[in-house]
C-alpha cells in the first residue's frame, strides 16, 4: 500500500502505470537481475584491477583518502543548509546568551575595566554555544545507524574524525561571525577597545579549531551515553580549559593593547597553538578506539 | 567451489562471559546461511564480527581469501551489511545517500550506478526525496541499494525483516533473491520459517556455541523445527 | 572444565600479599615524616616573607610558621595522586593495545586512588591557600592545575556509569584516561607561562634544607607505600567480585 501511495503524494506520472504493486517488484528484480554480480558491463576494462585486489568489484577503483573526506565534509554541510537546524539553534542560543550579559552588566560601570572583562565574556558566550552545537553533531550521525554504514566502508577512522571536526569547524565560525560583531553592537558603550582590538580574530580562529577537534572527539565518545548533554559539559570544560585560558588572555591582551598587548598576546598564542597540536593529535589518533 | 567464509575458533570475551564461543564453519561460496538462536545466543555479535564492527577475541575469519584481523580495510570492500537500521541520513535525498556511499567506496561512475540501483529497487521516481519521507518498506528498499553499492561479495543481514508489514518483505525477498548469484550471504532472523525459505545452509547457536551447523536440505523443516526447540528452545516460547 | 577455570578473572597473587606491611609501613613513614616535621625541620625563612600584609603581630606569624608544615603533607600527596594518574594513563594504554579487562580494572583504580589523592591534595592546598594568602581560593598555576583535574578524574567516573556495555565502557575511560593524562601538564604550563600582566602569579623560591628534603622523602615514600597499598587491596577486591561473578555466570550457563 504505501508503495503507491508513496508515488501518488510525489506526484509522479509514473504511479499511474503501476497497476499493481506486484508488477513493481517485478520489474525490480529483473533490472536487478541485470545488475547481478556475473554482468558487469564495465568489467572488461577493469578486470586486470579487480584480479589484483582480489576482493575490490569491477566497480569500484580504490577510494582516495580526499575524496573520501571530501565526501563526507560534502554530506554534513549539504544537510545541515537542507534543514539550518544546527546553526540557527546555535545562533539564537548565542543571542540569549549576549541577553543574559546585557542583564549581568547592567549596573556595571562602563570603563577602560570593562575591557579586561569583555574577553572573557566572548569566550564564555562561545564555550556555551560550541557545546549546544557539538551535542547536536553527533547525534545526527547515530540517529539512523550512519555511523555503522561509515564504518563499513574501506574508510581511514581518522578521515571520519577530520570531516566531522572541519564540518563543526565551519558551523562554529558560521555562527562567531554572526554573535561576535552582535557582541560588540551591544557592548560598544562600555568601552572601547584598543588599535589591536581586530587582533582577536587570531584567537577566535585558534580557539574554534581546538574546539572543533577535541569537541568532536568528545561528543563521539558522550553520543554514546546515557545524559550525554551533561556528559559532554562535564568532559568538555575541564578538557578545553587550558586552550580557554590562553584564548582568553590573547583576547584581553589585543582589546586591552599597549604594553600588555606586547607581553601576553604571541605567548598565548603560541600556547594555544600548541595544545591545538597536542590534543589534535591525540584525538586524531585515539578516535580508532572510540568508534570501533 | 572456494570457501566464501571461513570462521575457526572464532571467540568473544570480555571478563568472564563469552558473546561467541569457539565457533567454527566453512561456508561455500553463493551460499545463504541462516543463523538461529535465541536472544543472548551470540548471533549479533557473530555477525558484527564478520561485518569487520567487531574484533574478535580469539580466532580467525577469513572473508573471499582475506584474514579480516590483518586487512580488514581490504575486505571491508568485499562486505555489505543490512540491519534493522537503515544507515541512512534522513535530511539527504535517497539518491545523495547513495552517492555518498558510492563515492565512499570509490565506485568508478557513482551517479550512473546509483540511479540504476534505485530503478532497481523500483524507487527511481522518489529518488530526490528526502529519506526522512519515506515509509520503512521504501527506506529498507534503499538499505538494498545501498548495501549494493559497492557490489559486495559478501552480503550480511541483521534481522533485516523487523518493522517490515507482509508486503515490504515479499518485496524485499524477491529483490534479495535476484541478486544471489555469486554472492554470499549470512542472515541473522528470529523468524524461523523465513530464515529456511531463503536458506541453503543453517547455523544455530546457543549461549555463543554452534548447537547445529549444515546443509538445509540435509534435514526438513520440520525435523528442523524439532531440533531447534529441543536444543535452544527450552528458554524461549 | 579445566580450560574454563582458567579463563576465570585471576586474583590473589602474589603483591597482594605486601598490601599489610605496605601499609604499615607507610603509616610508620608518614607519622615519623610528620613528627619530624614538627619537631626536628626549623622553620623556613622563604615561606614567611609573602603576603606583609598578613604578618601584623606575633600571632599571625606563628601561624604561618605551623601552616607551612602542611607543605609536609601536601607534597608527598599530590606527588602520589600524579603517580597514580600516570599508572593509569599507563594501563589505559595497555587495555588499548590489548583489551584485556584485567588493564580496564587497573586503569580504574589507578584513577580512584588518583581521585583520593587529588581531593587531599585540594584540601592541604586549601587550608595552605587560607592561612598564607588569607584567601579560600586563588586562580594559582598549580591549584588550577589541581582543580582541572579533579574535575576530570570526577568526570571519568560519572563516564563510566553512563554508559552500560562493559567493553564499550572500558574503551572510552581509557580514552579519557589518557587524554587527562595529556591535558593536565598542557594545563599548568598554560597557566604558568602566560604572563601575569593581567593578575599577577606569586612565585616563591622553591630550594628546601637537606633536612627539609629528608623529611619530605619521608612523607613521599610513605604516602606512595600507602598509595600502593590501597590500590593493591581494591585491585584484589574488584578481582574477586569478578571471579565471582563470573562463577556465577558459568554456573548459569550449565544448569
Amino acid at each position: 500500500m504505501e508503495d503507491r501511495h508513496g508515488a501518488e503524494a510525489s506526484g509522479n506520472s509514473d504511479s499511474l502505470k503501476r497497476s499493481s504493486l506486484g508488477e513493481t517488484a517485478h520489474r525490480a528484480v529483473s533490472v536487478a537481475a541485470e545488475l547481478a554480480r556475473s554482468e558487469h558491463p564495465e568489467s572488461s576494462d577493469a578486470s586486470s584491477a579487480a584480479e589484483r585486489e582480489g576482493t575490490r568489484s569491477a566497480l569500484c577503483q580504490a577510494p582516495s583518502t580526499w575524496t573520501q573526506y571530501k565526501t563526507l565534509l560534502a554530506k554534513d554541510l549539504k544537510a545541515e543548509f537542507r534543514t539550518k537546524d544546527m546553526v540557527v539553534s546555535m545562533g539564537i542560543y548565542a543571542f540569549l546568551v549576549i541577553v543574559v550579559f546585557g542583564v549581568a552588566l547592567s549596573f556595571a560601570r562602563p570603563g577602560a575595566e570593562f575591557l579586561e572583562v569583555s574577553g572573557g565574556l566572548l569566550w564564555a558566550l562561545v564555550v556555551f554555544t560550541s557545546l549546544l552545537g557539538l551535542n547536536r553533531s553527533f547525534a545526527k550521525e547515530t540517529e539512523n545507524g550512519c555511523l555503522e554504514g561509515l564504518l563499513l566502508a574501506p574508510l581511514d577512522r581518522g578521515v571520519i574524525f577530520l570531516a566531522k571536526a572541519t564540518s563543526n569547524l565551519v558551523f562554529l565560525v558560521l555562527v562567531e561571525v554572526i554573535a561576535v560583531p552582535l557582541y560588540w553592537v551591544f557592548f560598544s558603550s562600555f568601552a572601547a577597545p584598543a588599535e589591536t582590538g581586530w587582533l582577536l580574530v587570531a584567537p577566535l580562529v585558534l580557539g574554534s579549531i581546538g574546539i572543533a577537534g577535541i569537541g568532536t572527539m568528545l561528543s563521539t565518545i558522550t553520543a554514546a551515553t546515557r545524559g550525554k548533554d551533561v556528559m559532554l559539559a562535564l568532559l568538555f570544560v575541564p578538557v578545553i580549559f587550558p586552550l580557554l585560558y590562553a584564548c582568553v588572555s590573547a583576547t584581553t591582551c589585543a582589546l586591552v593593547g599597549g604594553d600588555v598587548f606586547a607581553d601576553g598576546f604571541l605567548t598565548s598564542l603560541a600556547l594555544g597553538a600548541g595544545y591545538d597540536v597536542v590534543m589534535i593529535l591525540a584525538s586524531w589518533v585515539l578516535y580508532d578506539f572510540v568508534v570501533n | 567451489m572456494n570457501p566464501a567464509i571461513t570462521v575457526e575458533h572464532l571467540t568473544k570475551s570480555f571478563g568472564g562471559r563469552k558473546a561467541v564461543d569457539n565457533v567454527s564453519f566453512t561456508l561455500p561460496e553463493g551460499a545463504f546461511l541462516s543463523v538461529f538462536g535465541p536472544n543472548g545466543a551470540g548471533k549479533t555479535t557473530l555477525l558484527r564480527m564478520l561485518a569487520t564492527l567487531a574484533r574478535p577475541t580469539e580466532g580467525v575469519i577469513t572473508l573471499a581469501g582475506i584474514n579480516l584481523k590483518e586487512e580488514p580495510e581490504q575486505a571491508r570492500e568485499a562486505i555489505g551489511l543490512i540491519s534493522h537500521n537503515p544507515m541512512l541520513y534522513p535530511d539527504l535525498t535517497a539518491e545523495e545517500n547513495l552517492l555518498l556511499y558510492a563515492k565512499l567506496y570509490g565506485v568508478r561512475d557513482p551517479q550512473k550506478r546509483v540511479v540504476e540501483l534505485l530503478d532497481a529497487v523500483g524507487l527511481k521516481h522518489r529518488r530526490l526525496d528526502r529519506v526522512r519521507t519515506f515509509s520503512r518498506g521504501m527506506t529498507q528498499r534503499v538499505s538494498i541499494a545501498r548495501v549494493l553499492v559497492n557490489d559486495p561479495s559478501v552480503v550480511l543481514l541483521d534481522e533485516p525483516y523487523s518493522g517490515l508489514d507482509p508486503h515490504a518483505m515479499r518485496i524485499f525477498d524477491e529483490l534479495i533473491d535476484s541478486v544471489r548469484e555469486n554472492r554470499t550471504f549470512v542472515m541473522v532472523s528470529h523468524d524461523l520459517d523465513k530464515g529456511l525459505a531463503l536458506a541453503s545452509h543453517v547455523l544455530v547457536l546457543a549461549r555463543g556455541r554452534v548447537v547445529h551447523f549444515g546443509e538445509k536440505d540435509q534435514m526438513s523443516p520440520g525435523e528442523f523445527a524439532d531440533l531447534y526447540r529441543t536444543t535452544v528452545g527450552m528458554g524461549v516460547s | 572444565m579445566t580450560d574454563k577455570t582458567l579463563k576465570l578473572p585471576e586474583a590473589g597473587q602474589w603483591p597482594d600479599k605486601l598490601v599489610a606491611p605496605a601499609l604499615i609501613a607507610g603509616a610508620v613513614l608518614t607519622t615519623i615524616g610528620f613528627l619530624m616535621a614538627f619537631f626536628c625541620v626549623a622553620p623556613v625563612g622563604g615561606a614567611t616573607v609573602n603576603g606583609a600584609e598578613l604578618i601584623g603581630d606575633v600571632m599571625v606569624s606563628q601561624k604561618m610558621l605551623l601552616s607551612q608544615k602542611i607543605f609536609y603533607f601536601h607534597m608527598p600527596v599530590a606527588i602520589t595522586s600524579f603517580l597514580a594518574l600516570g599508572f593509569g594513563c599507563y594501563y589505559a594504554v595497555r587495555f588499548l593495545m590489548t583489551k584485556n579487562r584485567r588493564f580496564d580494572t587497573c586503569s580504574r583504580i589507578c584513577l580512584e586512588i588518583a581521585l583520593l589523592f587529588v581531593v587531599l591534595t585540594m584540601i592541604t592546598g586549601e587550608m595552605w591557600t587560607r592561612f598564607e594568602w588569607g584567601v579560600w581560593w586563588s586562580w594559582e598555576p598549580r591549584l588550577t592545575t589541581y582543580l582541572i583535574l579533579m574535575l576530570i578524574v570526577i568526570a571519568y567516573f560519572v563516564l563510566r556509569s553512563s554508559v552500560d556495555e562493559p567493553e564499550r565502557r572500558a574503551t572510552f575511560a581509557a580514552v579519557v584516561a589518557i587524554i587527562a593524562t595529556i591535558d593536565v601538564p598542557i594545563c599548568f604550563m598554560i597557566t604558568r607561562l602566560i604572563p601575569s600582566s593581567i593578575h599577577p602569579v606569586v612565585l616563591r623560591e622553591g630550594g628546601m634544607s637537606p633536612e627539609m628534603g629528608l623529611c619530605v622523602g619521608l612523607c613521599a615514600l610513605g604516602m606512595l607505600l600507602v598509595g600502593f597499598a590501597l590500590y593493591r587491596a581494591r585491585f584484589n577486591q574488584v578481582r574477586l567480585t569478578q571471579r565471582v561473578d563470573a562463577i556465577k555466570e558459568t554456573l548459569d550457563d550449565e544448569r
